[in-house]
């Protein structure tokens, strides 16, 4: 089901083979090598040349460029066995750049462009600088300004909580440009190497609880002159090239996280199958297998929203915006209560930073980090609620998504960040189309399950209709922000009915017991959503998850991966 | 949003409230209110206390020491040991006041010190007078005490226990290992669960009081340190025993009787470890009342932005319902002892959950400041969420805990079931007591404590007859109105729940997953009910700030019945005014507690 659109260049073996087994303990890649450079706070060296070697790198350059980025999607599963090995490898070595490069992608001259992707294919990074820690997600009032001066800025101000700052070949630089109002801040492109070493300095390393292995600083500038042709785009157009860059790192970040809580859960499910408690394995528990299960349908339906919005930022490019701010929003939060829940399962070893299971308390500090890095949940919130009338407006409406959105192996446009939008147009296609594969399910059970979905996206739309502007900003209510969780809730659950509906034969997509295991969990979250009306977990019924473990002991047996797309692990099999 | 002065504890005192800076303690907690004082300022640099050295000593994973010796010279040991066996433990309600206090400084302090009363609670259970006279001077002296349960391949499955004690004429030989073991290796004395039968069983184990600097050479090993997430200077170790001889006069109570002791000593132990989570929830709190306080968002201070407001005002709710579960709870140690079996599993389960929540909520809050080690309150914060996550782990965890009341399902549903035929029935003396904060405890009768509880639960047996009288007060009193019919509905709901727990088919080996689901809903049943006793017993000692028109309460079971998911139509709580209060109380250094107590820097 993998695209087969490789590029020339690209690796003959995968990074999940070249990093090997986690479990050895002679692996330089292994876990107990990454536990290590973790407590001495450091890049794992071994697994960075790793990364070098199967120039990682060229993911994040567009094919057009000589790299091999083509779909959204490809880029996130290629870089699963990173994120699979370790959250702070791959947060570490690079993503930033991939986030900083995004923007000369979209808003750069075919110099700029040239130029970012050959220090990308030569292995150097870039880092994306965005942040000051006195306005975090409150982009417009970035203080680091950039005064035009003939052909060059004069740049002064801070960036703070940068990452690779100290290794990188240069940043992308969100500065205050202006005072035209709306036009007020720019992006540039900024070369390090090339400014008087006198004007700027990386600021001393900021440590952090998880990722601790990333090397996050910052930059300080002082009347530091930097060339005018580093600008991007045009002079006041850092909020619109910003705000649709990162429609595409939302969802690669969002996308990320699945990787470490497939490491985690593969690390309980052999905790349960190795340990006696009470006269047998705590996999033969109920309580336990539920919980194995119940994690397993959460990662399916996580990577199904994933997914689709990396295919909707080809396909569906006008609509991305709200996409990517509501799995930015609710992927973290899945991904977080499945540790959770995983954590219980397996008490006390989860809370040990040594031994076989001690990667579970990695993972545990490193996923938050990603879940805050570039936009937390209430910023993504924020993005959605001006958007929902258009929400409301599909419960109407016939509008749907193209079947192409949901089939995962078809090919996709090329990525157009220039069709991008800072706000969703017209009718929402996902949403329409959550209507039309309600109607679609023969299964009794499974029509009743997206029954419910269909009955509250109407009471969502009442909801909406009836929401004051007021309510669509900053100042917008508790009750608002929730009904912008529903509607993250009911673009997953569509994700998942239309993965469903569109992948008729496929061994596994194709069947139904990962639908309802998915639904019936998004549908429990829902309920508690919508505090209007009562919810009883009975009602959703019990076994649910049943079948899944036994496709879950399945892929661990022969040694295979608990995302949507089937694929290969180097972990051992039990 | 300012302060809502409905809210404030300045507001004009009716009936002596507390909460006035007035030099002498005249709140219900008296000790707890001097350990505070004694404790000081963590935020400054003076003083063997600090925020600063407690995230340094984590940083380098380095034992405490400093200041559990200066815990120590406070005497805080001595309310480890019960009154009548020389100590000044007295009252368990103040004794979870006392570890919060320490709690909300430090997690790895509260439990590294606080655990020599895990160590020593099979004596008080089960063990003899001259035993516990013994053991209660050892602690003065300023002896760690241990307890050992739990062993490398078996965690919380005791009976499968492979420590094995063998009579000899004297006493015992005994071989074996205890592992992940709070100060073992600093403790000098060890309670052991030892098995004393080949065969096992429940009557096949026993505890034995071994005191390391008696064995002799060889026999006994400290395991090394073990590295973990959350209190890292912690001593969390193991003690490995080769053929150690330990004399007949370390049995604790009688032979066979060890599993026994520890399921009842679990019951106070569990209770007390409410005071963890609760300290871990007023650090988190406070710093995160502080950071929306000087926060600006979007030209905004981020506490006057309506979701950040309401979101501060949940977590202070979720606190509140826990705390009045927990504060009931360690007073019916006194009271209802006989029911602590099913309560203190309520208590280790919720507090400690609700608790994981609240954090990871308040993190969000903080965003990147709550990862970030070295700026403002970073450090603490990303220390406090680490240590937190222990809580529920220990001391029996989540899983442990709800079945251990879906195992007593069928008693709970029948108490409940009998219990509302009579809903104008006044509710038990020892639940009065239990609930009224100013009534002095009888003392704590441990040979009370029981193994199964055999009518209910007292405090929901009376949530109808008590939503009878809220709905009373409401008639004189119209700005009751919501807080009365809440706790109708909330009546209603958990009517839900246990009928469903009578449905509930019993099986010792395969229980289904949705039972631990529904006994989760029983402990926010319990938490409720908490609430509604604790706010009618001391509605007349305090009358102003969270009390007045039943805020906390309103906002508490509103949370509680969100929990359940049950719909709460009618007015919204008053969560932006709790957010309000919670901000003046992080300004002004008041407890973030129902209980109004006085100004304590932090």
């Amino acid at each position: 089901m993998r695209s087969t659109a490789t590029v020339a260049g690209a690796p003959a073996a995968t990074l999940e083979e070249l990093l090997g087994d986690p479990y050895d303990a002679g692996n330089p890649c292994g876990h107990a090598a990454v536990l290590a450079a973790d407590e001495r706070r450091e890049p794992l060296a071994a697994a960075e040349r790793v990364l070098d070697g199967w120039r990682l790198n060229a993911e994040f350059v567009p094919v057009a460029l000589g790299g091999r980025l083509d779909r959204v999607q490809d880029l996130i599963t290629r870089l699963r066995p990173v994120f699979r090995r370790d959250p702070a490898l791959g947060l570490g070595y690079g993503v930033t750049s991939f986030m900083a490069a995004a923007n000369v992608w979209l808003a750069g001259n075919d110099l700029q462009r040239r130029r970012v992707a050959d220090l990308l294919l030569r292995g150097e990074r870039l880092s994306v600088a965005y942040h000051e820690l006195a306005h975090g997600n409150d982009l417009m009032r970035n203080e680091l300004a950039a005064r035009p001066d003939g052909d060059r800025f004069v740049v002064s101000g801070r960036k703070e909580v940068i990452n690779n700052a100290s290794r990188a070949a240069g940043a992308v630089l969100f500065a205050r440009t202006g005072d035209r109002p709306g036009r007020t801040h720019s992006l540039m492109l900024v070369e390090t190497g090339s400014l008087p070493a006198d004007r700027w300095e990386v600021l001393p390393r900021f440590r952090t609880g998880g990722m601790r292995g990333c090397l996050i600083s910052g930059f300080a500038f002082d009347d530091c002159p930097v060339p005018a042709t580093g600008l991007l785009g045009g002079l006041g157009e850092g909020p619109e090239t910003a705000l649709r860059s990162f429609q595409v790192s939302r969802c690669v970040t969002a996308g990320l996280g699945l990787g470490a809580v497939d490491a985690a859960l593969a690390c309980v499910l052999r905790f349960a199958r190795g340990r006696h408690l009470y006269g047998r394995t705590v996999a033969d528990i109920p309580h336990a297998r539920d919980v194995l299960a119940g994690v397993f349908a959460d990662l399916l339906a996580a990577d199904c929203l994933v997914t689709t919005v990396a295919r909707s930022l080809h396909l569906l490019p006008v609509h991305a915006s709200r996409y990517a701010a509501a799995v930015k929003y609710l992927v973290p939060l899945l991904l977080e209560d499945a540790m959770r829940s995983l954590g219980v399962v397996l008490g006390a070893r989860g809370y040990l930073r040594e031994g076989e299971h001690a990667i579970f308390s990695k993972l545990t500090r490193d996923l938050p980090v990603l879940g805050i890095g570039h936009a937390g949940g209430t910023a993504c919130q924020l993005t959605i609620l001006p958007q929902l009338p258009g929400v409301a407006r599909a419960a109407h409406s016939s509008a749907e998504a193209p079947a192409a959105v949901f089939r995962r192996g078809d090919p996709v446009p090329p990525l157009d960040l220039g069709a991008l939008r800072m706000m969703g147009h017209g009718d929402d296609p996902l949403i329409g189309s959550l209507l039309a594969a309600a109607d679609d399910r023969t299964s009794p059970d499974l029509r009743e399950l997206a029954g419910i979905f269909r009955a509250d996206l109407f009471d969502l739309a009442r909801k909406i209709a009836a929401l004051p502007p007021a309510e669509r900003g900053v100042q917008a209510s508790a009750p608002a922000f929730r009904l912008t969780e529903r509607y993250a809730l009911l673009l997953a659950a569509s994700a998942c009915l239309n993965t469903r509906r569109h992948h008729d034969g496929d061994p596994f997509l194709g069947g139904d017991d990962w639908l309802r295991a998915a639904l019936s969990r998004l549908a429990v979250r829902l309920a508690r959503a919508n505090t209007s009306r009562p919810h009883s977990p009975e009602a959703h019924g019990r076994d649910m998850t049943a079948p899944l473990f036994t496709e879950l002991l399945r892929r661990a047996d022969a040694g295979l991966g608990f995302c949507a797309d089937v694929e290969p692990v180097s972990r051992p099999l039990s | 949003m300012p302060p809502t002065p409905a809210l404030s504890h300045d507001a004009p005192a009716a009936g002596g409230v507390p909460g006035a800076p007035a030099a002498p303690a005249a709140g219900p907690f008296p000790l707890a209110e001097r350990l505070e004082r004694h404790l000081g300022d963590p935020a400054g640099t003076a003083g063997p206390f600090t925020y600063a050295d407690a995230v340094r000593l984590d940083e380098e994973s380095l034992f405490p020491a400093a200041i559990c010796a200066d815990l120590d010279e406070f005497g805080l040991a001595r309310h480890y040991v019960p009154a009548e066996h020389g100590g000044d433990l007295a009252r368990y309600d103040e004794a979870l006041q006392m570890t919060r206090a320490v709690a909300r400084r430090d997690l790895t302090v509260a439990i590294g010190h606080g655990k020599t009363y895990l160590g020593a609670v099979s004596v008080w259970v089960s063990g003899d007078a001259a035993q516990a006279a013994a053991l209660g001077a050892t602690i003065i002296s300023g002896v760690p005490v241990s307890w050992g349960l739990t062993e490398r391949d078996h965690g919380s499955d005791l009976l499968a226990g492979e420590m094995t004690a063998t009579a000899t004429e004297d006493g015992y030989r005994v071989t074996g290992e205890k592992w992940l073991i709070n100060n073992a290796t600093r403790g000098q004395v060890l309670c052991a669960l030892v098995r004393t039968r080949p065969e096992g069983g429940a009557r096949g184990f026993s505890l034995l009081l071994i005191d390391k600097s008696t064995l002799p050479e060889g026999t006994v090993t400290c395991l090394p340190k073990v590295a973990t997430l959350g209190i890292r200077g912690a001593d969390i170790s193991g003690l490995r025993l080769a053929g150690a001889p330990v004399p007949s006069g370390a049995l604790v109570g009688r032979e066979g009787g060890g599993i026994e002791t520890v399921l009842k000593g679990l019951q106070l132990t569990r209770t007390l470890c409410a005071a963890l989570s609760l300290g871990a929830a007023d650090h988190a709190l406070r710093l995160a009342a502080g950071f929306a306080d000087d926060r600006h968002l979007y030209g905004r201070r981020l506490a006057d932005l309506p979701y950040a407001a309401h979101t501060l005002g949940e977590l202070l709710a979720d606190h509140l319902l826990g705390e009045a579960l927990a504060l009931v709870a360690a007073r019916s140690i006194h009271t209802l002892t006989g029911e602590m079996t099913a309560l203190s599993a309520c208590v280790k389960y919720l507090v400690p959950t609700l608790t994981e929540t609240l954090v990871a909520r308040a993190r969000k809050l903080l965003g990147a400041r709550s990862l970030l080690l070295d700026l403002g309150v970073g450090g603490r914060f990303e220390k406090l969420e680490r240590d937190n996550r222990i809580v529920s782990l220990f001391d029996g965890n989540t899983v442990v805990n709800l079945h251990a009341l879906i195992n007593q399902f069928p008693g709970l549903a029948r108490a409940w079931r009998d219990g509302p035929q009579a809903p104008l029935e006044a509710p038990p003396e020892g639940l009065r007591v239990a609930c009224d904060l100013s009534a002095p405890l009888p003392r704590f009768e441990p040979g009370r404590l029981s193994l199964v509880t055999r009518r209910g639960l007292s405090v929901l047996r009376a949530l109808p007859h008590a939503a009878h009288e809220l709905d009373t007060l409401a008639r004189a009193t119209p700005a009751l109105r919501p807080v009365a019919d809440l706790a109708a509905r909330f009546t209603a709901a958990a009517d839900v729940v246990h009928a469903a727990m009578a449905r509930q088919e019993q099986s010792r080996m395969d229980v289904p997953p949705g039972a631990y689901e529904l006994a989760g809903r029983f402990t926010l049943c319990v938490a409720g009910a908490a609430a509604v006793a604790l706010w009618l017993g001391n509605r007349e000692t305090w009358t102003e700030g969270l009390w007045r028109d039943g805020a906390w309460l309103h906002a508490a079971l509103t949370r509680a019945m969100d929990g359940l998911g049950e719909p709460v139509p009618g007015d919204e709580p008053p969560f932006p005014e709790l957010a309000g209060w919670l901000l003046e109380q992080a300004r002004t250094g008041r407890p973030v507690s129902l209980v109004p107590g006085e100004a304590v820097p932090s």
